[in-house]
């Protein structure tokens, strides 16, 4: 090949990789715009209708969506988005995934891809996938009333040998198609059962796992994770950090092969998952769940803090089946490498009226202390608590020591806030 | 250790850096941080500084972008102090907004919407408006009223006044002062304080005219003559008072109530004179009071009556009464039969004790004045300035619309339930036929009353408004709008029963509104109603808008009269018992107390302003003249003022 013809081979390289796709962002989330923005990837953001003013006054395309409405109209969605030259779609928030999957499955002509992530929406089928495919799990049901809950209850604990008046073990119980921790409850006896509502049914119901509960973030690209991050749970819903302390760190191996056997088994090429698992002092793994978007707890905050990239670009990256092997390696540093811990601490009133704030001049002073986002509030009732949702507050630290985070986050944990 | 102001302005830079980075649309996920940091440094010493340096850029980053702030333009100085008190956010984020101001105001910025002298004027005002802020007073009710963030807030418009002109600030003062003088309210301890206020402001640098202005306020209040400028102690000035000759307290007399005329303030050295004149030689109160002719008869035909009173209300502490009885005597109210009796009833009527803890209330302790003082000299004030009743900060209007109406047309009434209130604690209103009884009633509008009222509506507000709420409550349900029965019953005979309202009663809807607006020219416009002359007040409910317009809430006034102004322009004269009758309503309309032919305590506007503000009448069935004459241009007009502003809230049919 002489110099003339490898100049213009070169071009049309280019031109290929430059070609102007659009990605959709499915769900909202300024710091996914934010990300892709700053990726000068063009994009549109397919979100609830609400936002849109908000995105017309600030001069975001958006297409507003009802992600709750489903009928046969929704393929007018991938038509629009075709039409704009959308080629990909990243979900955002739990209702979005099977959408992100629904949309995805069309742009690669691949149906399965939705099915795929159908198996993520619907807790039941997740697990009972991980089982065939020979992943450790609790046992497992499925219950449409009340009465299964009672029987899987009583047939648990028949299977633990326990003894008339003895004290049950308790089972769990999720809604099939709710986000994290919405709906969840630890069932100990019939009174607990009582407590479930009638709308979240049906629901997966299973047996209690001893050991230490973490999240995995993985992000995967052509079915291969890329980067996998540890966090650690100090008390789930409340407080978590990132990477993981030592003791969990070390079992790295581990959990890397075990991330893998999911995707494999998943079968899930693009995009990142927020898988949770439980481990035994013997380091024996259990599977609890599998998510396909951004997690919650701040965790993508705290990844960018301690390992230095933005987790919302490596979302955007890791979906587009057109990103390059080069960009994945460029991007993503050794898991190893990282200085701090960055951890947070999601505020609750533990009241039921908030009248003022109080933030410990200890706390401030103290060198792992970042930031916090809370003002003292407009007096009023306190709001129920969703899920591990809608937290007053977020108080963010960053330090060398684990043990030392771990204590923070536990003082502050008991700590009243709000008085 | 606590962190240093060098490291709070580090953290306050980069959360600031890194909002001015931001894209717009993600300005929210940054605010927060910035706000935060922020408020560290208002906690900090040299804080508002350290803020101030950074305050031109404040805007531009996007501190404002997205919230109530945004628009500098369209912010509201009298928002600014709530906005201070409330609890976290508001409070931090209106600090920044004064900062961005005063940064606009020195050039530090700039804003297409907003010049230098537009931010220098919102800041002027702004102070004028929280002066209790800039200088704590220690008086009762700041320290009942102390607030968690007063500290805060006093030191953010210490900050502002020294970087803002103290002659502007004065300037600025001097016109409020002027403008709620011009209403001769019967309460004036505000207007004092901010004389005062302007006082302390005033140093070398202050500009000549603003000092001469100020100086005739603040001598009309500390000694508006050669003798008590001199003699500052009224006991000192007491026994120079003996040593005058005639010629000599005759100019003496004249001084004083020429000061008290030209600015509706008395000097306590007036009441020292008064009751000297009163024992020592009774033919020059007729200077001392600066009565026209009117007056003097009156007082001639009442000297004995007038010395009374005299020594048993007016004191230092009382002074403002002067006032009072001048304009009482000039508007000849004692020439009603059941005055005078009246008014001696109360010289030695057995008050009950909560009721005196309350008119002793209005002075300072050590005073030494009596219940029976306090009260006869609030009637005489009620019974001169009918329109300088005031509602204070209360939501009664309507009582004080009441008292202002009868010390008008009916004082014997008056003077008939301040006794049965002050003294038997009820008062009894016939309505329908049944009679109620304020004393077997609960509730009200004003269920806590705010104290800071004349001695009368302190007295009778209390009865009043359980009595008003109590017949709208019994009218509730007949499907109209009740103020057509209760009005009459209330405020009595006085008030017309013809009713009309904007109002479908039971839609809520606006309905027929060219109809109500020709219904009014028709009834009260000196062109289309066949020449009837308004004789009693006519009480009307009006929307109240705020600047912008936007409706506030509804409102009772009286319209006093309908004449055509000097310019010959035809014009509503009307009381406004909020005691601040210019208040700026929005769409250019603008009430005004002083100028256009109103007389003290009356505020006017052009009639078809008026009308477009307007939602509920009374009018005199017998008494209509061509509404089929009014033209639709006008009413076109009216329509559109009305769409455009508190039309908005409303369904239209």
């Amino acid at each position: 090949m002489d110099l003339d013809q490898l100049e213009l081979n070169a071009t049309v390289d280019e031109t290929v990789k430059t070609k102007p796709y659009y990605t959709a962002l499915v769900g909202w989330s300024v710091q996914a715009i934010e990300a892709a923005a700053r990726m000068n990837r063009p994009f549109v953001v397919v979100g609830p209708a609400d936002f849109e003013t908000y995105a017309a006054k600030h001069e975001i395309p958006f297409v507003g969506w009802d992600f709750n409405k489903l009928n046969e109209s929704s393929d007018h969605l991938y038509k629009q988005l075709k039409d704009m030259g959308v080629e990909l779609a990243v979900p955002l928030y739990e209702e979005c995934v099977e959408w992100a999957g629904a949309l995805n499955a069309r742009f690669r002509e691949d149906p399965r891809v939705f099915n795929r992530s159908l198996l993520l929406r619907d807790k039941g089928m997740m697990k009972r996938k991980a089982q065939i495919s020979g992943i450790k799990v609790g046992v497992f049901e499925e219950a449409h009333e009340k009465e299964d809950v009672q029987r899987f209850l009583k047939r648990v604990n028949q299977a633990l040998l326990k003894l008339e008046g003895d004290h049950l073990d308790p089972i769990h119980v999720k809604p099939l198609d709710k986000a994290g921790s919405v709906g969840h409850l630890a069932i100990y006896n019939n009174e607990d059962i009582e407590r479930i509502q009638d709308t979240d049914f049906p629901l997966l119901m299973e047996s209690h796992l001893d050991g230490q509960e973490f999240s995995c973030e993985a992000f995967i690209h052509k079915g291969k994770v890329r980067f996998l991050n540890i966090t650690e749970y100090v008390k789930l819903g409340y407080s978590n950090f990132v990477p993981a302390s030592p003791s969990l760190e070390e079992k790295r191996p581990l959990i890397e092969r075990a991330v893998q056997q999911l995707v494999d088994a998943f079968e899930i090429e693009y995009g990142v998952i927020h898988p949770e698992y439980f481990i035994t002092q013997d380091g024996t793994l259990h599977f609890g769940e599998v998510a396909a978007r951004v997690p919650g707890g701040h965790i993508f905050e705290l990844i960018e803090r301690a390992y230095g990239f933005s987790a919302y670009e490596a979302q955007i990256l890791c979906s587009d089946p057109n990103t390059t092997e080069e960009e994945i390696r460029e991007f993503f540093p050794d898991p190893y490498d990282y200085q701090n811990y960055a951890g947070c601490l999601m505020v609750h009133p533990n009241v039921d009226y908030v009248e003022d704030l109080k933030i410990p001049e200890e706390l401030e002073d103290h060198p792992y202390f970042e930031k916090h986002d809370m003002f003292t509030p407009p007096q009023g009732k306190v709001a129920e608590r969703v899920g591990f949702g809608n937290h007053y507050g977020t108080i963010f630290f960053y330090g060398r020591d684990s043990e030392e985070m771990t204590d923070l986050l536990k003082t502050y944990e008991q700590y009243n806030f709000y008085v | 250790m606590p962190q240093t102001t060098s490291a709070l302005v580090e953290r306050f830079i980069y959360a600031l850096d890194e909002l001015n980075k931001a894209p717009s649309f993600a300005k929210s996920k940054y605010q927060t941080d910035v706000y935060q940091e922020a408020n560290r440094l208002i906690e900090a010493e040299d804080g508002f500084e350290n803020l101030y340096q950074h305050a031109g850029r404040l805007e531009e980053a996007g501190v404002f972008q997205d919230g109530p702030w945004e628009a500098a333009e369209k912010l509201q100085p009298p928002l600014v102090a709530g906005s201070l008190k409330a609890k976290g956010l508001p409070m931090i984020i209106e600090v920044l907004s004064e900062l961005r101001m005063l940064a606009l105001a020195k050039g530090k910025a700039t804003n297409p919407n907003v010049s230098p002298k537009m931010a220098e004027e919102f800041l002027n005002e702004v102070m004028v408006l929280n002066l209790n802020l800039l200088f704590p007073d220690a008086s009762e009710s700041s320290r009942i009223e102390k607030h968690e963030n007063d500290e805060k807030a006093g030191r953010l418009f210490q900050f502002l006044s020294t970087h803002l002109s103290s002659s502007a600030l004065i300037q600025t003062l001097i016109n409020e002062i002027k403008r709620l003088t011009a209403q001769r309210p019967i309460m004036v301890k505000r207007i004092v304080s901010m004389i005062k206020m302007a006082k302390e402001m005033l140093d070398q640098d202050s500009d000549e005219q603003g000092k001469t202005e100020l100086k005739q306020f603040i001598s009309a209040i500390e000694g508006p003559s050669k003798l008590s400028a001199q003699f500052n102690d009224v006991h000192a000035y007491r026994s120079q008072l003996k040593t005058l000759t005639r010629t000599d307290l005759i100019s003496e007399s004249v001084a004083l109530a020429q000061s008290m005329r030209e600015t509706g303030l008395v000097a306590p050295h007036h009441a020292t004179l008064i009751r000297f004149l009163s024992k020592r030689n009774p033919a020059l109160l007729a200077y001392a009071l600066n009565l026209n002719s009117k007056g003097s008869a009156n007082l001639e035909e009442n000297r004995e009556l007038v010395i009374q009173l005299i020594r048993a209300s007016i004191f230092p502490a009382t002074r403002q009464a002067i006032y009072g009885l001048s304009m009482l005597l000039e508007r000849g109210v004692l020439s009603h039969s059941p005055v005078a009796p009246g008014l001696r009833r109360l010289v030695e009527l057995d008050i009950r004790p909560d009721v005196r803890n309350a008119l002793y209330s209005t002075t300072n302790t050590g005073e030494g004045v009596t219940a029976n003082s306090i009260l006869v000299a609030g009637t005489i004030q009620v019974l001169g300035q009918p329109l300088g009743v005031g509602q204070g900060f209360n939501p009664t209007c309507q009582a004080a619309r009441g008292i202002s109406l009868w010390a008008q047309h009916a004082p014997g009434f008056l003077l008939e339930i301040i006794p049965r209130a002050a003294r038997d604690g009820d008062l009894d209103f016939t309505f329908e036929g049944t009679p109620i009884h304020s004393k077997e009633l609960t509730g009200g509008l004003a269920p806590d009353l705010d104290k800071e009222l004349d001695p009368v509506s302190l007295v009778l507000v209390p009865h009043l408004d359980k009595i008003y709420s109590e017949m709208m409550t019994r009218v509730a349900l007949r499907g109209e709008d009740g103020h057509r029965w209760v009005n009459p019953a209330f405020y009595g005979n006085w008030v017309q029963k013809g009713f009309s309202s904007v109002f479908d009663p039971i839609t809520g809807y606006v309905l027929d509104y060219p109809g109500f607006v020709k219904l009014f020219y028709a009834t009260h416009h000196t062109e289309y109603n066949d020449d009837y002359e308004l004789i009693y007040p006519n009480p009307v409910g009006i929307f109240i808008t705020n600047v912008h317009g936007k409706l506030l809430g509804l409102h009772a006034v009286s319209i006093t009269r309908i004449a055509k102004d000097p310019s010959g322009e035809e014009r509503i004269y009307f009381y406004n018992p909020n005691n601040d009758g210019s208040q700026n309503w929005g769409q250019n309309i603008e009430p005004s107390v002083i100028g256009n032919g109103e007389m003290e305590g009356e505020s006017s506007l052009p009639f078809h302003e008026f009308v477009s503000r307007l939602y509920a009448f009374h009018y005199n069935p017998y008494e209509q003249g061509d509404a089929y004459a009014v033209e639709n241009s006008i009413v076109d007009g009216i329509r559109q003022l009305a769409q455009e502003s508190w039309g908005k809230d409303y369904t239209w049919v």
